[in-house]
Formats: C-alpha cells, sequence, structure tokens
C-alpha cells in the first residue's frame, strides 16, 4: 500500500473517531472508551473489545458537562464529559476512568454519576508509589479489579494466555510507534506536523493489531525513501497533548518539523514496553512502575530536576534546533513543573516558547504569532 | 537613484505603514486607527503612497507584518512576524537597545535582543491583562478618552490599587471606585500601576537589560511608561516614532530581503 494512501488512512480516522466507533458496533464489536493515562489496554484487547481513547475534542463546545465541572477543570475532561452527556459516544459498552490528576479523580466521579444508567464506569486508580513491592500489588489488584468488570461486559474470562498476546500486540503497535517518530524525523517533507499527528493519533481509536499492521506498512515505505534535505528548522514538542490540526498547520507553514516529542498523548504513551513474559498482570504493573521522566507520576529524585534534564537531552539528541511546550490551560501537574523544566531548557542553552492551548481555542493568531517568531529567533 | 521599500503593520487596532529610501531614511509614513479586517491596511498603504507621491510599483520590496500580515499576500512579498520587526525597529532607532516592550492592542511582548537581533521572547497568554484593550476598557467606564489617560494619571495625588489581574474584575473594582466617588485621576494611576505590573512580570522571565525601549501605541501614555519604570527599576526610552516601529522593522527588512534577492 502505497504511503499516501496509508496516510490518509490514518487521517480519516483521526477526524472522524465516532464513524469508526459506528463501524465497530456495526461488526458487532463491544467497545470500550479509554481515558487518559496509563490505563491497561492490553486487558480490554484480551477480552476480545476495542480501546477507544477519549482526549477530548477540537470541535465541540463545552454545554452540558458545565452542570459537573469546575471551570478550572481542563478541557480535554470536560470535553470528555460533554461527549458522554451529548450522545457522541452512545455506543461506548463502558468506560475506564483513571485518577492519575487532579481533575481526573473528580472527573472518574462525576462521569459515574452522569452516566450511571448509561454506561458501566470502571474506575481505576493507580499507586502513588508504583516502584516498591507494595507499589506493584496496589496495581496488580487495581488491575484485577478492572478485568473483573471487562470481563462482565464482554462476557468472557480473560486468561493469562490472552492476556500474553494482548500484550504482545501493544508491544508491538508501540514499537511501531516509536519507530514512525523517528521516521517521521527523518522524512519530515513526507510526515508533516498535521500527518505525524494524525497517525499518532489514530492509534488511540483503531483495533491495536491492525493499527500495529499499517503503521510497520508505513514505516516499510518511509524507509525506504531518501533521508530529507530539510531546510526548514526541528523542534521537539511538549506537554498533554497537541494533535490540533489547524494548530500544527502553522508549524507546516513556518517550515518547522517535529523532530522528536514529549507529549502525553504521543510518546509519552508508549516508551514503556510490558513484558511478554510471566505473570501478565505483574508485566503490566510492572510496565507502570517502569514508567519514567513522566510529569503526572510521582518521582522520588524529582529534585534532580531529572525530568528536565532527560527533555533537554531529547532535544539534543533528536538534532532539533528548539522547545514547543503546548501548556494546557489549567493543567496544574505541567504548570507546576514548567519553572524546572524551564530552568533544565536555560541551563542546557536549548531556547524554547510556552504556548496556552485548550480545545476550544478556535482562533490560532496569537500561537501562529509566536511560533513564526520563535522560527525567526531559531 | 534610491531604493523604495515598505513595510506595513497590521495590528489588531491600527494600521501603519512606513516607506523608507535606501533602508535608512523615512520618506512618508501613514497611521490608521483600525486593523486587521477593516479597511484600515488598504487606507494605510493608500495613503503613504500618496503622501510620498509614488505608487506600489516604485516600491522594490513590500514586507508585511502584525497580525493581519498573512491578509496581504496581493501586496506584499513577504511577510514575517511582528516580534522580529518590533526588534529590528528599535534596534534601528536605539542601537543599544537589550528590551523591547511592545504593548499592543491586544498583547504584551517582551523581547530580549543581542547585538540587533532577537534571540528570546515572552508574550502574554491568551488574556487582555496588560494590553491596550485593558486600557480602552477603563477609559471606557471612565468616560475619558484613552489618548487622555496619561495626562490625567499625571494629576493624581494619591494612587488606587487595582489588584485584580482580570479585565473584568479590574472593570468591576473601577466601578466601585467611582460609586465611592474616588478622584479618576487616582484611580487612573492605579490602573497604569495594574497595567505595569502585570508587564513587569512578563517582562522578568525573559530578563530585563538595558537599554530598555518600549513600542506600540501604549508607549504613547507616560502614565504607563513611568509606573513600569517603577517597577521594573530602569529607564525606559520612547520614541516619537513608537506607533510605527514594527513598521520601520518591516520596511529595514524588506531593504534587507531585496538586496539579498538581487545578489
Amino acid at each position: 500500500m502505497s504511503t499516501e494512501i496509508l496516510l490518509n488512512e490514518f487521517k480519516e480516522v483521526s477526524e472522524h473517531p465516532y464513524k469508526v466507533l459506528s463501524q465497530y458496533k456495526q461488526e458487532g464489536k463491544k467497545v470500550i472508551g479509554v481515558l487518559p493515562y496509563f490505563a491497561p489496554v492490553e486487558l480490554v484487547v484480551a477480552a476480545g473489545m476495542v480501546p477507544m481513547g477519549i482526549w477530548g475534542s477540537n470541535n465541540k463546545t463545552i454545554a452540558l458537562a458545565k452542570e459537573y465541572c469546575a471551570t478550572f477543570y481542563c478541557t480535554i475532561a470536560q470535553l470528555a464529559l460533554e461527549m458522554l452527556l451529548d450522545g457522541t459516544m452512545d455506543q461506548l459498552d463502558g468506560i475506564i476512568t483513571p485518577t492519575i490528576c487532579d481533575t481526573l479523580r473528580p472527573m472518574s466521579q462525576n462521569i459515574r454519576v452522569a452516566m450511571s444508567e448509561k454506561l458501566p464506569c470502571i474506575f481505576l486508580a493507580h499507586p502513588q508509589y508504583r516502584k516498591p513491592a507494595f507499589g506493584l500489588q496496589f496495581t496488580v489488584d487495581q488491575y484485577t479489579h478492572v478485568k473483573k468488570e471487562l470481563e462482565k461486559i464482554s462476557g468472557t474470562a480473560i486468561t493469562d494466555e490472552a492476556l500474553r498476546e494482548a500484550i504482545k500486540v501493544m508491544n508491538r503497535s508501540r514499537a511501531a510507534r516509536r519507530a514512525f517518530v523517528k521516521l517521521a524525523s527523518d522524512h519530515c517533507d513526507v510526515i508533516t506536523a498535521v500527518k505525524r499527528s494524525a497517525v499518532l493519533r489514530a492509534a488511540w481509536f483503531m483495533e491495536p493489531a491492525v493499527f500495529a499492521e499499517k503503521l510497520e506498512a508505513l514505516n516499510a515505505e518511509l524507509a525506504q525513501l531518501p533521508v530529507a534535505d530539510w531546510k526548514g528548522k526541528k523542534i521537539v514538542t511538549s506537554g498533554i497533548i497537541c494533535d490540533n490540526p489547524k494548530l500544527l498547520q502553522i508549524f507546516d507553514d513556518n517550515q518547522i518539523a517535529i523532530a522528536a516529542d514529549d507529549v502525553a498523548q504521543e510518546s509519552r504513551s508508549f516508551r514503556v514496553d510490558a513484558s511478554e513474559e510471566g505473570d501478565p498482570m505483574m508485566a503490566l504493573a510492572q510496565q507502570f512502575a517502569d514508567q519514567d521522566y513522566e510529569i503526572l507520576l510521582y518521582d522520588e529524585h524529582s529534585n534532580q530536576n531529572r525530568r528536565g534534564e532527560f527533555v533537554a537531552n531529547l532535544v539534543k539528541k533528536s538534532g532539533a534546533q528548539g522547545l514547543v511546550l503546548f501548556m494546557q490551560q489549567f493543567c496544574d501537574p505541567e504548570e507546576m513543573e514548567y519553572p524546572y523544566l524551564k530552568k533544565a531548557l536555560d541551563e542546557a542553552g536549548v531556547p524554547h516558547i510556552k504556548l496556552g492551548v485548550d480545545q476550544q481555542m478556535r482562533d490560532f493568531g496569537q500561537a501562529n504569532t509566536a511560533i513564526q517568531a520563535f522560527a525567526e529567533v531559531l | 537613484m534610491s531604493i523604495y521599500t515598505l513595510g506595513i503593520d497590521i495590528g489588531s487596532t491600527a494600521s501603519k505603514c512606513v516607506m523608507l529610501a535606501d533602508g535608512k531614511e523615512i520618506v512618508s509614513k501613514s497611521l490608521i486607527s483600525v486593523g486587521a479586517g477593516t479597511s484600515g491596511p488598504q487606507r494605510a498603504i493608500a495613503e503613504v503612497l500618496e503622501k510620498a507621491n509614488m505608487s506600489k510599483e516604485d516600491m522594490a520590496y513590500v514586507l508585511a507584518t502584525g497580525y493581519g500580515r498573512n491578509s496581504l499576500e496581493e501586496i506584499a512579498d513577504h511577510q514575517m512576524s511582528e516580534l522580529s520587526c518590533h526588534a529590528k525597529g528599535a534596534s534601528f532607532l536605539f542601537p543599544d537597545v537589550h528590551t523591547v516592550i511592545d504593548i499592543g492592542g491586544q498583547d504584551v511582548k517582551v523581547l530580549q535582543i543581542e547585538n540587533g537581533v532577537m534571540t528570546n521572547f515572552v508574550m502574554n497568554d491568551k488574556c487582555a491583562a496588560g494590553t491596550g484593550r485593558f486600557l480602552d476598557v477603563m477609559a471606557r467606564v471612565l468616560e475619558v478618552k484613552v489618548d487622555d489617560l496619561g495626562m490625567l494619571g499625571a494629576k493624581s495625588t494619591k494612587r488606587v490599587a487595582i489588584s485584580s489581574t482580570c479585565t473584568v474584575f479590574a472593570e468591576s473594582e473601577v466601578i466601585s471606585q467611582l460609586a465611592q466617588d474616588t478622584d479618576k485621576c487616582d484611580i487612573i494611576n492605579g490602573i497604569h500601576h495594574s497595567v505595569a505590573a502585570r508587564v513587569a512580570g512578563l517582562a522578568h522571565r525573559v530578563g530585563v537589560k538595558d537599554l530598555v525601549v518600549m513600542t506600540g501605541g501604549v508607549a504613547q501614555n507616560a502614565g504607563v511608561v513611568g509606573a513600569l519604570q517603577e517597577e521594573l527599576g530602569h529607564t525606559i526610552h520612547t520614541s516619537p516614532l513608537t506607533q510605527y516601529n514594527g513598521a520601520l522593522g518591516a520596511a529595514l527588512f524588506a531593504y534587507q530581503r531585496y538586496l539579498k534577492e538581487q545578489k
């Protein structure tokens, strides 16, 4: 299949996840909504169901969700609830609600109340101390709860064998995405910022095995191409989410390519694989424990500013000239961490800009000016 | 024969043009007090050409900047961000400049400059606080002209604290002060310091280094300039061409690009 056909397919899925959801339902599949962050989608796959990521919307306006949410909830969480309330997600068979940040914790209860008659809501609380044995056991216990609830919805028991197979599928998908990120930088003349985002975003909506196969095919096509003789600039993106095509088009218009990312919806979600051997539940718990350099997770060595140094090194290793931070409005973890990230970037001599964004932005004039000026500075 | 270049700065509230001869002499300039999406840009262009008795064809290179820079594809040979153009214009007017503070109609920018080149910058978030729009709103509530704010603020005998950062809440504070018969001049003084505090906070993010130059329409308000000097502890330099600074920078870049393309 040609590069163009594959890219168009990812674009269609990325732009119309609701169509994809309807298609799965027409095919008789059960679909589980998965809110951010670090939900064990392997359990959904092992139960023979389709995981469907819910990362808000770039097209909707918050209306119904206002009844449940304080104004300082991030738009990702509010628009997720909006889509549950306005019928967009009516075809889901259940939803997993992780509770890693201060917004998602109460949001899990808002969703439970709002969807009480409509949708099974599976509560998931990750431990703060994820690395010690007791933390790993806590994660296993939580995942066991998720597993039981998914089994009720699917009507089938999740065997260890099925879970190991699901881990293999997800590892394959993660490996393909990691490879794609590198190839996208090498071939940034073909994989523009808008196209790159569409591919990575599609991973949240497509069946993981199908996605992995198609992305491997795209990667193979890209690997055949000569490395781009790029005359523009290269940057690293950072933040929770950066998937608005109108915003990303500004990068393309200004000849700015994305060399790598530190975005929660993108690379931060596929940095770590799970072991394909041993107890699969413990493998998933260990995978969560192995997550590192992550704003949303506890770091006992945070006083060493390891994450800031990691991101600064990522910029240097990727060959980028600077970093663009997309600061999600009302994202406390990102805002609290920013001074430390800035310190590390400044010390490493990495230029950066911080752009305030939310999913209800429709006018990107100010972002356009800042991004263009940043390119001119670089 | 001279080389003429035109810089056009289409802001959110005003359209400005500067025509240069040989990249150093201002031949003509124009300012229309409406900006992007209005008749302002075309009127400003027509006026600057008319004043110089020239036509578009006489321009060797035209460069657009400002919020509406992308809407001038028919006339402009190139477009650049207003940040770069403000840095360029300020460096032309004040060769030793290291910090430029530009307060425009809807945003605030602080630029760090080394050897005439912008090396870092910071912009305000999606918020009218500290911008020209903030002053417009306050002037309307106070029933005074925005251009008179500086003169009225200078008559203040004591400063009233306007503590809210948010324009809407600050407007409520002003209304509350008016209801208490507080002297308008004192309120205006407080408003100027409110703007200055907000802008100073932004400026400290990139660092403030002499020589500090303020550009944009708000630089004509001596009250804000004075309050900002207090907040920053640095002397702030302004120019009579402050409102034209972006357009001037655009005309300078236009000249540079013309020379480069001739090689």
